[in-house]
């Protein structure tokens, strides 16, 4: 009994001080898996892995993903570059015969994770601009990178969606109204960007393979937004500086090496998250036996090969069940792990910036400079030079000569149609269900839901 | 009230062996005369089975099935009779030989069903609070293996949905309705008196088929629980402080008794199969509509993907892919075997189940679980010192394939090639199609095992104050996996094991729970005063490792993730939570007629802000019992009981996850150039607190002729306010939501009725009819800025939360044969937000369950009836158009086919036609998507039979057949009306066969 009151007394006097004491029970750190937004830009290691996570994304789930879902894949089938073998259950269907809705699910996607990365690129500017310890160097590296990559996901935007916000904060009271901008607008941004952007990276590559941006990529870049924006000038000046840049870039005259990861004629590629493996573009693409399950290469395509183009054997590839032939791109062979990676995903590239310049050039009326650009994509290819074109002969051969280039890469083929006001002349054809309004995907309905200032919808939708 | 009628009838069928043995056994001393008689209740109806002393001698008898009694006992004796449930009756012998006894039915029964109100306990009779109950006889009625399965229709404001057919899936339950927008609705679960987290801590990459949750619950064995409490009301849950708002359930396990070792054995074995098959287009149908389809849309070529109707597939084929893919048949074997007994100083109880089950799919899948019980109990010879334990372990062991077909199987085309060919390898149809079955190459498995203890040690200090000691510790770890073998791609990709791929995740949650109490209790002049003080500490940390290989040199090395080429850690998580409270409660009782409880908690939670983390909350209840009033007595003698009640308090919720309020980069599982990326977590907001639920309930509750009739009634009003949200952001903010408080209210009203009744309470026959009915009502009281905000269209001042602004369906156009909708705002266009102005609410609109319970000799029969009156998406919603390479229900076929027709259904597409695509779209976000899925549904279903034992086996034995879900009444037809997670395997009809034993 004396022991129960001594237990009972030893009791309250350790239970009351503790229930009247301690409130700090309930405050907390956070967990080893997760940072604070400071802890991130104190340190160069993770303020890199802040921007890896930019650079990943875009390679596995976002918009110029080399998967079933980027653009790639989804434009090749909106415009005439693949045919689609596969379910009509699936949304690529939808894309295919030209029934996009503002509910579709794809397009929110595309839209909603591109201004995820924006946030991304947003946070990691702020956390520079507050945290002043990073040193400087790697300060203006990541800075460049982010304002890099914030262009080239709000470019894209704006080419499949027209007016967009162009998202400079992460201040979510100011992005949760925030209005359209129209093309001068977003111009502005763009070139303010990656102007910025070009004065922060340094010449050389801070990673091996050239998988992050220096200030080349960025150049590369701005030339082509200057390109679709009408600034041939720019567009030109900014190709010639980097086509000069010869002692870092090399032309590579054969056909089966230009997608290799160490090609010099490559300006950014995304490399795979896995060592050995290669890219999605390849897993996407390729398929060994007929029928197809989800796209082969257009049938206009294939017959529009010019004798002889070298690309037709190099890049495409036949397969056959005996009585049917298919074709599927063969830019990128390395299907699956190999030992080590062979091939990574290029987004730019020197023969897009002959292209451009070209397109420039003849922009400016110096079609025999723009003829030479173009000889220089077709000696490649194994076809005679071109020569005294009229101007009308030279857009026909220019569109050609970057149908046959750039065929599955990241829609080239759907922007070019777009820009020269081919998409009709070509799709209506092809595309029962054509529509001038098909120009633009629609903004997600989900959006103009969660933020009016979003609206009007686009045309048609 | 039920479990006492329950213990009669066992009485009464076990004692008439005993009787005569007793009888036979009596010695007694002469000179006595016999005495002998009828025993019989109030309403003259013989009573078997009570037991009869002879108060000097402390020798008795029982009476016999016809009542009668005979025994020895001198003329000047005094005899004592007694049963449970009647009040004891002294008759003195004053030399008769013949007596006539009339047991008076115990009117005080409510006062001894002791409710369970987690802290502290009340009777039924005294209670202010609201709170329900479910004993383990009535789970026992049905064969489930999930708690929250067996309260479905028997509680009222209860609403319990499950979310798949498959063996583990989860459960969604409300009660009282929808409290918060965007927060956590689950209650919170006490299990024997420590906190049982109900979240999932599964990775989601690795369990799909469950539709990423796997209820923790399962942890949890149905058997072993005693009885199931739900708190509702203020008073009942304003004692749990920041986390009742959704009310409280406890769970209670069993718990030993004390005397001769009890064993019970419990074997049962059970067949279930899906229900509900949709009414599906023929192969002519099929083919009649895609070739129409084809022909509306100007195709006459059919393209090279349309293998349905090219040529590819034989059009004389047809598989009816419901019966194929989910028509299996599922076997579940149970058995249970306990212990039980003890002295008056210690009592234990242990019990071990065992339980497998497979699926309905083809192929090897199945679920096990298997579950240990400890119970222990001591008290001190004096009394003073009580010590409780109780311990649990579960093993959950589910391997399931890695998708569910039960979609597949409403979709597939009918004449869809054979899944095997005719060497019996997986049928690819020159690459036409994607085999379901490859499905079932990949697998998925999971292993949890739940360990709960808890430990109570009590000690009176002095007469009416007690100290109480409460400790618990939970601890669930978890390991599962999903194996996606290169076997489940079509050969035609070539894949070899390089492409197999492998994701494992461990997962485990530990819990400890402190709670030191004191209680007082003292009584004088008629007052009774009940005083709780206690405090809580509690800690909880969630740890997960994620992994995830990829190429393997050989697929039969997949369970070895080590043979992977590549491996990597995509998620290693920790999470912590603590909180802290203190909480009391004041009960003070006058005369048993008037009684106050006041109760009340300040409580602080981890998962706020510095500065934000305490917050007060607090409850007063309040009862008058009327029929103690002389006046209401005389005035009304047929009313036993009656009681008005009322409570009104406030309770939080704290449902938002750990760490919101940090700004925080996670890791994000992939890497880039070597380097593991960090993602931003979340929209960064430090400024969030408590949500706040104001709870206000009166109820009236009346016990007619002896408590024959037992009727309750309540009226509740909750309201909820400064909601914790995730305020959904358009994507240009990054994320698609932000934590934050928001200035909303919502309302939950109701009416919940129940009615206990005893029919007909005589020893060959009873019948017992219980009812309960809940009238919901879910209302957006205010919300400022509402037309501003995110929510402007997605909510309505004044409609529940659970709304749908849709568009108003006017039919097909008869010229064009697609779909029209209203022009609401009339600028000519269709299009949404504007036109988008019909309200669809698919909540319930009333819902409940009716029980019937007989007893026929030895026979028991039940039946649980529940009913719903509600609405639900139909096939429409989430649906694609008629017309494309995908079966429908039969309804498409009165379509829309030239101009002029005006069939329900417009025009078929196969998606080259934009008008009818955008139609059909609109038509799936229409008030045509929605239908009337009320239901009538004969849950279940049990018949129980004791077996008549001999005289000295001492072994009773019960057999019994149950069905669960084997009629159901409704007017929907596209699959199971209760049901709300589209695709996803409905609850399964079951028959049960059993056996229990126990001597």
């Amino acid at each position: 009994m004396i022991k129960q009151r001594l237990l009972f007394k030893l009791y309250m006097t350790l239970w009351l001080p503790i229930t009247v004491g301690c409130t700090d029970f309930v405050e907390m750190e956070l967990p080893p898996s997760q940072l604070t937004g400071e802890a991130v830009f104190n340190d160069p290691a993770t303020a890199t892995a802040a921007l890896a996570n930019i650079y990943a994304s875009l390679r596995d789930r976002t918009l110029i993903t080399g998967g079933s879902r980027g653009i790639g894949n989804i434009l090749a089938h909106y415009a005439d570059e693949l045919d689609y073998y596969g379910s009509e259950t699936a949304s690529l269907h939808d894309f295919t015969v030209h029934s996009v809705l503002a509910t579709n699910s794809e397009v929110a996607t595309l839209w909603n994770d591109s201004y995820n990365l924006i946030y991304a690129c947003n946070s990691i500017l702020e956390g520079l601009d507050e945290r002043m310890s990073l040193p400087g160097g790697h300060r203006a590296q990541i800075k460049g990178e982010a304002l890099f990559l914030r262009g080239f996901i709000h470019f894209y935007l704006s080419q499949l969606f027209g007016d967009i916000p162009y998202v400079t904060r992460t201040d979510h009271m100011v992005n949760a109204t925030i209005g359209k901008l129209g093309a001068s607008g977003i111009h502005e941004h763009l070139v303010h960007d990656l102007e910025e952007s070009m004065e922060l990276l340094p010449i050389e590559y801070v990673a091996a393979d050239r998988v992050r941006a220096n200030r080349f990529v960025a150049m590369a870049l701005l030339a082509r937004i200057q390109l679709y924006f009408g600034y041939w000038e720019d567009a030109l000046s900014a190709t010639d500086v980097v086509l000069g840049a010869t002692g870092q870039y090399v032309w590579e005259e054969d056909l089966g090496n230009v997608f290799l990861k160490g090609s010099k004629g490559i300006l950014w590629q995304l490399s795979p998250g896995t060592p050995g493996n290669n890219t999605l573009e390849a897993l996407t693409f390729i398929f060994e036996q007929g029928p197809p399950t989800m796209g082969a290469l257009s049938q206009s395509l294939m017959d529009g090969f010019a004798i002889n183009d070298q690309r037709a054997v190099q890049w495409t590839k036949s397969v056959t069940d005996g009585t049917d032939i298919w074709y599927h791109p063969y830019k990128y062979r390395a299907r699956g792990p190999s030992g080590s990676s062979v091939e990574h995903s290029v987004v730019l590239r020197l023969g897009e910036l002959y292209l451009i310049r070209a397109e420039a050039r003849m922009q400016l009326g110096d079609l025999e400079g723009a003829m030479a650009d173009l000889n220089k994509i077709r000696g490649r290819a194994g076809l005679p030079d071109l020569a005294g074109l009229n101007g009308e002969e030279l857009e026909t051969a220019l569109l050609r000569e970057r149908r046959y280039e750039l065929f599955t890469e990241f829609g080239h083929r759907w922007f070019d149609l777009k820009r020269f006001q081919k998409a009709g002349e070509v799709l209506g054809p092809l595309k029962p269900n054509w529509q001038e309004s098909h120009l633009l995907f629609p903004i997600p309905q989900s959006e103009l839901l969660a933020n009016p200032d979003l609206r009007p919808q686009n045309d048609g939708y | 009230m039920r479990r006492v009628s329950l213990l009669m009838l066992l009485y009464i069928f076990l004692m008439p062996s005993c009787a005569l043995y007793m009888q036979a056994g009596t010695v007694l001393e002469p000179p006595q005369a016999t005495v002998s008689g009828t025993v019989t209740d109030t309403s003259g109806n013989p009573l078997a089975g009570v037991n009869l002393v002879v108060e000097s001698k402390r020798i008795g008898t029982i009476s016999g099935l016809d009542g009668s009694f005979s025994i020895q006992a001198s003329p000047s004796d005094v005899l004592v009779f007694s049963m449970v449930g009647f009040k004891p009756l002294t008759v003195p012998i004053s030399g008769r030989d013949k007596i006539a006894v009339m047991l008076e039915e115990d009117v005080t029964q409510l006062g001894e069903v002791v409710l369970n109100a987690g802290y502290y306990t009340v009777t039924e009779r005294e209670r202010t609070g609201n709170i329900s109950k479910v004993t383990a006889s009535e789970i026992e009625k049905q064969p489930v293996s999930n708690p929250l399965a067996a309260l479905q229709g028997r509680m009222a404001g209860v609403n319990i949905t499950q979310t798949s057919g498959l063996p583990g899936a989860g459960f969604n339950i409300q009660i009282r309705g929808r409290n918060s927008i965007a927060a956590g609705n689950d209650p919170l679960y006490i299990v024997d008196g420590v906190p049982f987290a109900s979240d999932p801590i599964n990775n989601t990459q690795t369990s799909g088929i469950l539709g990423g949750s796997i209820s923790p619950l399962n942890g949890i064995n149905p058997a072993d629980i005693e009885k199931i409490e739900v708190l509702k009301d203020a008073d009942a849950t304003a004692i749990y402080g920041s986390r009742g708002a959704n009310g409280v359930v406890l769970i209670t396990t069993k718990k030993g008794r004390s005397g001769k070792a009890e064993v019970n054995i419990h074997l049962n074995t059970t067949l279930g199969r899906a229900t509900r098959s949709m009414d599906l287009l023929s192969t002519p149908q099929y083919l009649e509509m895609r070739r129409e389809a084809f022909a509306n849309d100007g195709i006459e070529e059919y393209p090279a993907n349309a293998h349905d109707v090219n040529g590819n597939w034989d059009q004389g084929r047809y598989t009816d892919w419901q019966k194929e893919l989910i028509g299996g048949t599922v076997h579940r074997t149970m058995a249970q075997a306990s212990v039980s007994g003890g002295s008056n100083g210690t009592r234990y109880l242990m019990s071990g189940t065992y339980q497998r089950e497979n699926t309905v799919f083809p192929g090897e899948s199945g679920y096990q679980k298997g579950s240990v019980l400890l119970n222990l109990d001591h008290s001190s010879d004096d009394g003073r010192f009580k010590l409780h334990f109780s311990g649990n372990y579960v093993v959950d062991d589910n391997d399931l394939p890695a998708a569910d077909l039960t979609l597949t199987s409403r979709t597939l085309a009918p004449n869809a090639p054979a899944l095997y060919d005719d060497h019996g390898e997986l049928n690819w149809a020159d690459n036409t199609w994607n085999n379901p079955l490859a499905d079932l190459e990949s697998r998925f498995s999971s292993i949890t095992k739940t360990l709960t203890t808890n430990g109570v040690a009590t000690y009176e200090v002095v007469k009416g104050l007690m100290a109480k000691l409460n400790m618990g510790y939970t601890d669930t770890r978890m390991k599962d996996s999903r194996i996606l073998p290169s076997t489940r791609y079509n050969p035609y990709y070539g894949a070899d094991s390089r492409y197999s791929v492998v994701y494992k995740g461990i997962a485990s949650r530990a819990s400890w729970i402190l709670e030191p109490q004191l209680q007082w209790q003292g009584r004088a002049k008629g007052l009774k005063i009940d005083v709780l003080v206690g405090s809580t500490f509690q800690q909880e940390g969630k740890e997960q490792l994620g992994l995830y290989g990829e190429g393997f040199s050989s697929n039969h090395l997949l369970d070895d993730i080590s043979a992977a080429n590549y491996i990597d850690v995509n998620r290693n998580t920790h999470d912590s939570y603590r909180y802290q409270a203190v909480f009391g409660r004041v009960n003070v009782a006058y005369q048993k007629k008037y009684i106050l409880n006041l109760t009340g908690r300040r409580d602080g939670s981890s998962r706020f802000g510095p500065g934000r983390q305490f917050a007060n909350f607090g409850a007063i209840g309040a009862a008058w019992l009327f029929s103690e009033e002389s006046m209401i007595k005389g005035a009304f003698p047929f009313l036993s009981f009656g009681k008005l009640r009322g409570s009104y308090g406030t309770t939080g919720n704290d449902q938002i996850g750990d760490y919101q309020f940090f700004e925080s980069y996670g890791l994000g599982g992939v890497n880039y150039d070597g380097v593991e990326t960090l993602v931003p977590s979340r929209l960064f907001n430090p400024d969030f607190g408590w949500e706040r639920n104001d709870k206000l309930e009166v109820g009236l509750e009346l016990g007619l002729w002896r408590d024959r009739i037992l009727l309750a009634g309540n009226y509740y009003r909750n309201r909820s306010s400064n909601q914790l949200v995730g305020i959904p952001m358009p994507g240009t903010t990054g994320f698609t939501g932000l934590q934050a408080n928001l200035d909303a209210v919502v309302q939950n009203r109701g009416v919940e009725l129940e009615i206990t009744s005893r029919l007909w309470d005589s020893p060959k026959f009873k019948w017992e009819l219980g009812m309960n009915l809940s009238i919901p009502k879910n209302e957006l009281l205010s919300f400022p800025g509402l037309e501003t905000s995110t929510y402007a269209d997605r909510l309505v001042v004044g409609a529940p939360l659970g709304i749908r602004k849709l568009y108003l369906s006017t039919g097909v156009d008869p010229a064009t044969g697609v779909y029209r909708f209203r022009d609401y705002d009339g600028d000519g266009v269709i299009s949404a937000p504007n036109d988008q102005q019909w309200i669809g609410d698919v909540g319930p609109d009333y819902f409940g369950g009716i029980v019937n319970s007989f007893g026929i000799g030895p026979f028991a029969l039940d039946f649980l009836f529940q009913f719903k009156k509600q609405q639900n998406w139909n096939y429409i919603f989430n649906g694609s158009y008629p017309g494309l390479m995908s079966n429908k229900p039969v309804d498409v076929l009165d379509r829309w086919r030239e101009a002029g027709d005006n069939g329900p259904i417009q025009q078929y597409t196969t998606g080259r036609n934009t008008l009818a695509v955008q139609g059909f779209n609109r038509y799936g976000s229409s008030n045509m998507a929605i239908s009337d899925a009320s239901f009538v549904r004969l849950k279940t279903i049990s018949l129980m039979y004791d077996l008549p034992n001999s005289n000295d086996s001492g072994m009773d034995c019960t057999l019994y057949l149950q069905g669960h879900n084997l009629l159901t009444i409704s007017g929907y037809r596209w699959g199971d009306p209760e049901f709300t997670g589209g695709g996803r395997l409905p609850p399964l009809r079951q028959i049960t066969l059993g056996t229990k034993l126990t001597f």
